[in-house]
């Protein structure tokens, strides 16, 4: 259909901006008209988000290469989520400003992805192993929650700040308390999906490599294979630390995690730009490091 | 509808007078009926809250309901008091007037405390009272049914109830609020038995506070609060431990000095507090040290603290001022113009009527006197139908026309150059 074709990045984007600029009137003044037409045009956004993305990935179904494996197509699929994020979240907290938080990070990954977008960086065979879908889900549903958990801790540190300075009122934010469980739950959980994106990255090269040559190695030297795995030791680290030592369950203290955690994702995702997308293929040494940096890309 | 009122409020009466001719309501009743009995022709209404005692009458006629000056004597004969005492702290209004302040009133933009909620439900119970007298009060029920629904439309389409603006209101409504997600699992100290503790336990049983401990030095008053509340009593001894327990912390001791000072705060609550502690000090002089707000996940308000947000949210309030008005000026118009309608159909109804049964008697006589074929009859019929219709199409128009203003002259005018009755 040639509807389809015609969605663009810049519709969506452009919802969610207007959307943005919306969250930002309710800082001054209020009106009801308002909150339809800001659900209203939420929705348009991940309509037409979604369209694109079921339809380039569509489209890449047969060629060489998946786009939904691409930076572009990680990268949206991510924006996605936390666009339909925000959606919920509106829905379930309708007084709380939390697009002020979420949707300038959804704006920039989309921004991010456009920027660095390389389409086509998986063959649709390889993508579609098990161990491929298990690996590239896990780590997109583990972004999504980092991103999520930093939302919620830069939220809860602006809060308790501005209540400690006894300034309430200016503009709804979700209660301490309900920023502070969300942020425990989203570091816990990003935990587990970043577990599972390593260990279904390590067996895939597991895999291949016993395929390949008979002999099953992990190359830790990959800069990628490493800064996923000092990316997951954290996390686990900081979950574990807050569930065993009570004093790191104060909320400033698992805000300030969930933030580095954060900017542990941004310099994880930053590697794997460097390394990955800035390699071409054909020269990377081994199969075997092929494979794992493509993988920290690819959701299919 | 002829409807007037006279009363007193806040805003040019003393208390002392207000308290003078204010009801109770087995007084109302009484006094109902024994207006009932000196202006039978008048439905009657009596609004008497601590802020105002108002007094509606309305009739179908301007004489059946009494003037300002008889209200005003009759009310001030009920209260054992010279019309002369009190007549200069009384407000009078008629009709449009009359009914826009009742609106008003409803609407709670004439209260002491704009926006509210008590007003309406004193109003309805105004009304109630007047209803369970047993007179009729068909106009004041159609008055009075409206200003609720005036009342709920500027509460709907205005913010004029949104923001709280008393203190524990503010203190539990809006703080409260910010730091938990709900009070049902949080535990709840009150410091303190006297009305500031009580009016702010009401606000935090409202929003489903169930764990709550009072502690006062004297303990029989702690009991009798904890009571109301469901709530448990703890001795004055126990304090740093009821302190280290607490979730949110209500304080309003009349103490001289501060009831918890820094050094037992950190001694009872150890390496710091991993869940936050909402401290509302509502006490003059202040019982939480302040340098305890400076702790860690510790946001402790003063009275002060909270006062700026009441005066933040007073003004909120009362930029919805012109919006509210904007209502009441809207349904005042609307109500008049529903009444003239109605009213001005019934009168239409009467004049076509008088006019058919002239003519009809006119044309059987003339009839009678000519000896016409059917079809001649049908020709003289139809003219003296046209005859009728022309006569009454301007007077007709001219009521359609008429918004029903304050005076009704208009109708008034016709009914007396017609002679119809009511």
């Amino acid at each position: 259909m040639d509807w389809l074709q015609k969605i663009s990045i810049t519709c969506f984007v452009a919802s969610y901006l207007v959307v943005f600029a919306l969250e930002v009137s309710r800082m001054f003044f209020q009106t009801k008209l308002r909150t339809i037409v800001r659900l209203g045009l939420t929705a348009a956004g991940l309509f037409a988000h979604t369209v694109f993305i079921a339809y380039h990935t569509q489209s890449s179904v047969g060629s060489d290469g998946i786009w939904l494996g691409s930076w572009l197509g990680w990268g949206l699929a991510v924006a996605w989520l936390l666009a339909a994020s925000y959606l919920w979240l509106t829905v379930q907290k309708p007084k709380s400003l939390i697009g002020l938080f979420l949707l300038p990070v959804t704006l920039l990954l989309i921004s991010v992805s456009t920027a660095f977008g390389d389409p086509g960086s998986f063959s649709t065979g390889r993508a579609r192993t098990i161990w491929n879908l298990i690996h590239g889900s896990a780590l997109l549903l583990g972004t999504v929650t980092v991103a999520l958990g930093f939302v919620f801790g830069a939220m809860y540190l602006i809060n308790a700040r501005r209540l400690k300075l006894k300034q309430p009122g200016w503009f709804k934010l979700p209660s301490l308390e309900w920023l502070q469980r969300s942020a425990e739950r989203s570091l816990a959980i990003s935990t587990i999906f970043f577990g599972c994106g390593l260990a279904s990255g390590i067996a895939l090269v597991m895999v291949k490599k016993s395929t390949e040559i008979g002999t099953p190695s992990i190359p830790w030297g990959d800069p990628v294979i490493w800064s996923s795995a000092v990316l997951f030791l954290w996390l686990l680290a900081t979950t574990v630390f807050s569930v065993v030592y009570k004093p790191a369950r104060q909320g400033k203290k698992i805000a300030w995690l969930v933030t580095v955690s954060f900017l542990f994702l941004l310099v994880e995702l930053m590697i794997v730009l460097q390394f990955g997308h800035a390699t071409p293929i054909a020269e990377v040494a081994s199969a075997l490091q092929t494979e794992s940096l493509l993988c920290i890309g690819g959701t299919a | 509808m002829n409807l007037h009122v006279i009363g007193c409020s806040h805003h040019q009466s003393s208390v002392s007078v207000r308290e003078k001719l204010s009801f109770t309501p087995d007084q109302v009743t009484t006094f109902l009926n024994k207006f009932h009995s000196t202006f039978p022709l008048s439905e009657a209404v009596l609004i008497s809250t601590c802020n105002r005692t108002e007094l509606y009458a309305a009739g179908k006629t301007l004489e059946g309901v009494p003037t300002s000056e008889q209200m005003i004597d009759f009310l001030a004969s009920e209260r054992g008091l010279e019309s002369g005492d009190i007549s200069s702290n009384l407000f009078a209004h008629r009709n449009q007037e009359a009914i826009s302040h009742l609106f008003r009133v409803a609407a709670s933009l004439d209260s002491m405390v704009i926006g509210e909620a008590q007003i309406l439900s004193q109003v309805k119970q105004a009304y109630q009272l007047a209803v369970d007298t047993g007179h009729q009060i068909p106009l004041t029920h159609q008055v009075f049914q409206t200003a609720m629904k005036v009342a709920k439309r500027v509460a709907t389409e205005t913010d004029i109830h949104a923001n709280r603006i008393s203190v524990p209101s503010v203190a539990v409504n809006v703080l409260t609020g910010e730091i938990f997600e709900r009070l049902d699992n949080k535990r709840i100290l009150i410091l303190g038995a006297g009305e500031m503790a009580e009016e702010t336990l009401t606000y935090l049983a409202a929003k489903d506070g169930k764990d709550i401990v009072v502690v006062n030095r004297t303990r029989s008053k702690a009991e009798s609060l904890a009571e109301k509340f469901n709530g448990q009593v703890a001795d004055w001894d126990d304090l740093g431990q009821q302190v280290a327990a607490a979730d949110l912390i209500v304080s309003t001791t009349s103490a001289n000095e501060p009831v918890v000072t820094t050094a037992m705060f950190k001694e009872v609550t150890g390496s710091g507090r991993q869940q936050p502690l909402l401290v509302l000090d509502l006490a003059i002089p202040r019982d939480f040290d302040s340098k305890i707000g400076e702790l860690p996940n510790v946001f402790l308000y003063t009275l002060d603290d909270l006062q700026k947000q009441c005066e933040k949210n007073r003004k909120s309030r009362q930029s919805q001022w012109p919006k509210a008005e904007k209502i009441i000026l809207q349904e005042t118009t609307n109500f008049f113009q529903d009444v003239h309608r109605r009213n001005s159909g019934q009168t239409i109804a009467q004049l076509k009527q008088q006019a058919n049964t002239a003519k009809d008697a006119e044309l059987e006589r003339l009839l009678n006197r000519l000896n016409l074929s059917p079809e001649e009859e049908a020709v003289v019929e139809q003219s003296f139908h046209r005859l009728v219709n022309k006569i009454l199409h301007p007077p007709l128009k001219s009521i359609n026309a008429d918004k029903g203003g304050d005076s009704g002259g208009l109708l008034d005018a016709m009914k007396r150059l017609f002679q119809l009755g009511d």
